[in-house]
């Protein structure tokens, strides 16, 4: 049972917040992703863990032993870096045996170790081998065989895909999803790809300078953003944002004109202003002709049509408010094109402009 | 046309080859001439007659040219020893250890490094005197790793800074102490920045002529440069006999930088590249 806790942990730099504290439980075999963009304490988060990165205040706890002033050797946690980090004067063995050597473990034991790992991972006919003379997939494959030869009780992964080519990434995410489920062992995992995170997290960690956004499931942080910046950040592209007012009459209309809802299923209290959010796959649109136009629905110019392939994205003008709709490829309206837009009242989501934070749907 | 301007460049190549050659070129011309030929006017440009007899002159009649090699030899091998094993350590820990003021710490030692030699002499020949370094190996050694020393630790330091950090740190995860990270990871990496480091320091040392003048003041103890600046006698100036001498002494030092040449590119231009 390997369980990593986060009491209150934080990280300063003198007067600079680089991590602001927080909580955080990784329960046993979990697949954590911690998301943000460059700059927001992720990294630093990691470090931290594996030690490299003293905690400035709070408590890391793994397996319920306190660990902030813990080697990092002796902490049981592996790590793979961006840029592999392999020593470029070892062969791939002597790379992967490293640690094992220095724990004194015997050379026959050593040699089966690798071999296995090797083996799993495809690197058999490359043990021989200097790093240089590897490609990139293979050194990162190599990298990772030196974290699991360890047999650690936790993985710590610092963006390990971010030096590869788009499709290598791809497969190499794939193996490292494979490799979690047979291996099941904790994994902590540093990203500033939604996709990344999406495809390979049991939870997410959306982090947002050096303050924790929101802690929860791809379908969560996806489904119910916390906040304006979780919102914007998953999702691609990304959500749409209209600001919105409510008139004399209680009427909601947006800033920029053309759109008005008489109501919103929002807890909006006594505001007068919120910011409306619709993720541009819940932009519904029909040509003009379709039947008779349902009360609510709006009538859009597209100003851009971008064909991505399977998808087309329209960026579209509804009376001064430009909205972006992904919408099939085949047969996709095009530029300049008077289409009939609909916003679905089940998928609008809505922020507080000051604090960005997320409202609360109405119970009706 | 779009060959020209390479033809240029390669002109440019030789005029500045040709300029910074031509002493040693001179050199080595007058030392395979006669004395008569050395103060003929018009002044030769080629030896006439062509004489190997001032080479034989030398090994045969002042052995102690070669005592003077070794000698050099000697202290500029155990200088730069010295000099690449503390400006190694120190450089390492200016760069990475996160040690509070590092970039006070290196301008001062850059600072230290702008006296000039011959003001540091009478101290040194008072406390040597009383240690009893004067007309010691150990002596000028220690003397040469000081004036070198700060030299040492900026080139290196600056080597260090151009390493990737995370190869250090996966060490550290892997569980390599300090000592032993800079031992079996730092220096393998940083092999060109020794090797380029470590030539220049011996060049230096090599060359090096007033604290060798005053530090080692028998004659068994003398250095090349110092040696052969002796040579001159009361009325006479023995040009054949001096030139001959530098030739023998600056042959060392031509072997070792055509046998290390290819570290010394790569570490002067290390890092320019990323």
């Amino acid at each position: 049972m390997t369980e990593v806790k986060l009491e209150r942990i934080g990280k300063s730099y003198g007067a600079v917040k680089a991590v602001q504290e927080f909580d955080l439980t990784i329960e046993d075999g979990e697949f954590l992703v911690l998301l943000g963009p460059s700059g927001c304490g992720k990294s630093t988060t990691l470090r931290m863990i594996a030690g490299l990165e003293s905690i400035t205040t709070g408590d890391l706890m793994i397996s319920g032993q306190r660990m902030n002033d813990v080697d990092p050797k002796d902490r049981g946690v592996a790590m793979v870096f961006q840029n592999y980090a392999l020593y470029p004067h070892k062969t791939v063995f002597d790379n992967m045996a490293m640690a094992l050597k220095l724990q004194k473990v015997p050379v026959a034991e050593i040699r089966e170790r690798v071999g296995r790992t090797a083996e799993m991972l495809g690197l058999t006919e490359y043990l021989d081998r200097k790093p240089a003379a590897l490609s990139g997939g293979q050194r990162q494959r190599v990298a990772i065989g030196r974290a699991i030869v360890r047999t650690p009780k936790v993985f710590l992964f610092d963006e390990p895909l971010s030096n590869l080519d788009a499709k290598l990434r791809v497969k190499m995410r794939m193996e490292l999803q494979e490799l979690h489920d047979s291996l099941g062992v904790t994994s902590i995992y540093v990203t500033h790809d939604q996709i990344e995170a999406m495809t390979l997290a049991d939870r997410i960690v959306i982090m947002n300078g050096g303050v924790v956004a929101q802690v929860g499931t791809p379908r969560e942080v996806y489904d119910s953003p916390a906040d304006e910046f979780v919102a914007g950040f998953i999702g691609s592209p990304s959500m749409n944002f209209i600001d919105l007012r409510r008139d004399a009459s209680g009427l909601w209309v947006s800033v920029d004109g053309g759109l008005s809802f008489p109501s919103l299923p929002f807890a909006s209290g006594d505001r007068n202003e919120i910011r409306l959010g619709i993720r541009p796959e819940h932009v519904e649109v029909a040509p003009l002709s379709d039947a008779e136009p349902k009360s609510g629905d709006f009538t859009a110019t597209v100003r851009l049509a971008e064909l991505l392939g399977a998808d087309a994205l329209l960026s579209l003008d509804i009376g001064g408010c430009r909205l972006t709709a992904r919408v099939g490829g085949t047969g996709h309206p095009r530029t300049g094109d008077v289409l009939r837009v609909a916003l679905p009242a089940a998928l609008l989501h809505a922020f507080d402009t000051g604090n960005g934070r997320a409202l609360e749907r109405a119970s009706t | 046309m779009k060959r020209l301007p390479r033809f240029g460049l390669y002109i440019l190549v030789v005029i500045s080859v040709m300029i910074s050659f031509l002493p040693i070129v001179w050199l080595i011309l007058t030392s395979l001439k006669t004395t008569a030929g050395i103060y003929a006017w018009p002044p030769q440009y080629l030896p006439q007659p062509f004489t190997l007899a001032n080479y034989t002159k030398i090994v045969t009649e002042s052995p102690e040219l070669l005592l003077y090699v070794l000698n050099s030899f000697i202290v500029g091998v155990g200088c730069t020893a010295l000099t690449l094993s503390i400006g190694g350590l120190a450089g390492y820990a200016l760069s990475r250890l996160r040690m509070p003021r590092a970039t006070v710490l290196m301008v001062f030692i850059l600072a230290v490094s702008m006296f000039p030699p011959v003001s540091l002499l009478p101290s040194l020949f008072q406390n040597f005197l009383n240690l009893g370094l004067l007309n010691t190996y150990l002596g000028l050694i220690i003397a040469h790793t000081g004036l070198f020393l700060p030299f040492t630790v900026w080139m290196l330091a600056s080597y260090f800074a151009t390493l990737p950090p995370e190869i250090e740190e996966a060490a550290r995860m892997d569980g390599m102490g300090l000592m032993r990270i800079f031992l079996s990871i730092v220096i393998p990496l940083s092999w060109p920045g020794f090797v380029a480091t470590g030539l220049i320091v011996f060049i230096f040392s090599w060359n090096e002529f007033p604290l060798a003048l005053v530090l080692m003041t028998q004659n068994a103890m003398r250095t090349a440069p110092v040696g052969i600046s002796l040579y001159p006698g009361e009325y006479a100036f023995p040009w054949e006999t001096i030139s001959t001498a530098t030739v023998i002494a600056i042959v060392p030092i031509l072997v070792i930088t055509a046998i290390f040449q290819k570290q010394i590119v790569g570490g002067l231009t290390a890092g320019a590249g990323k």
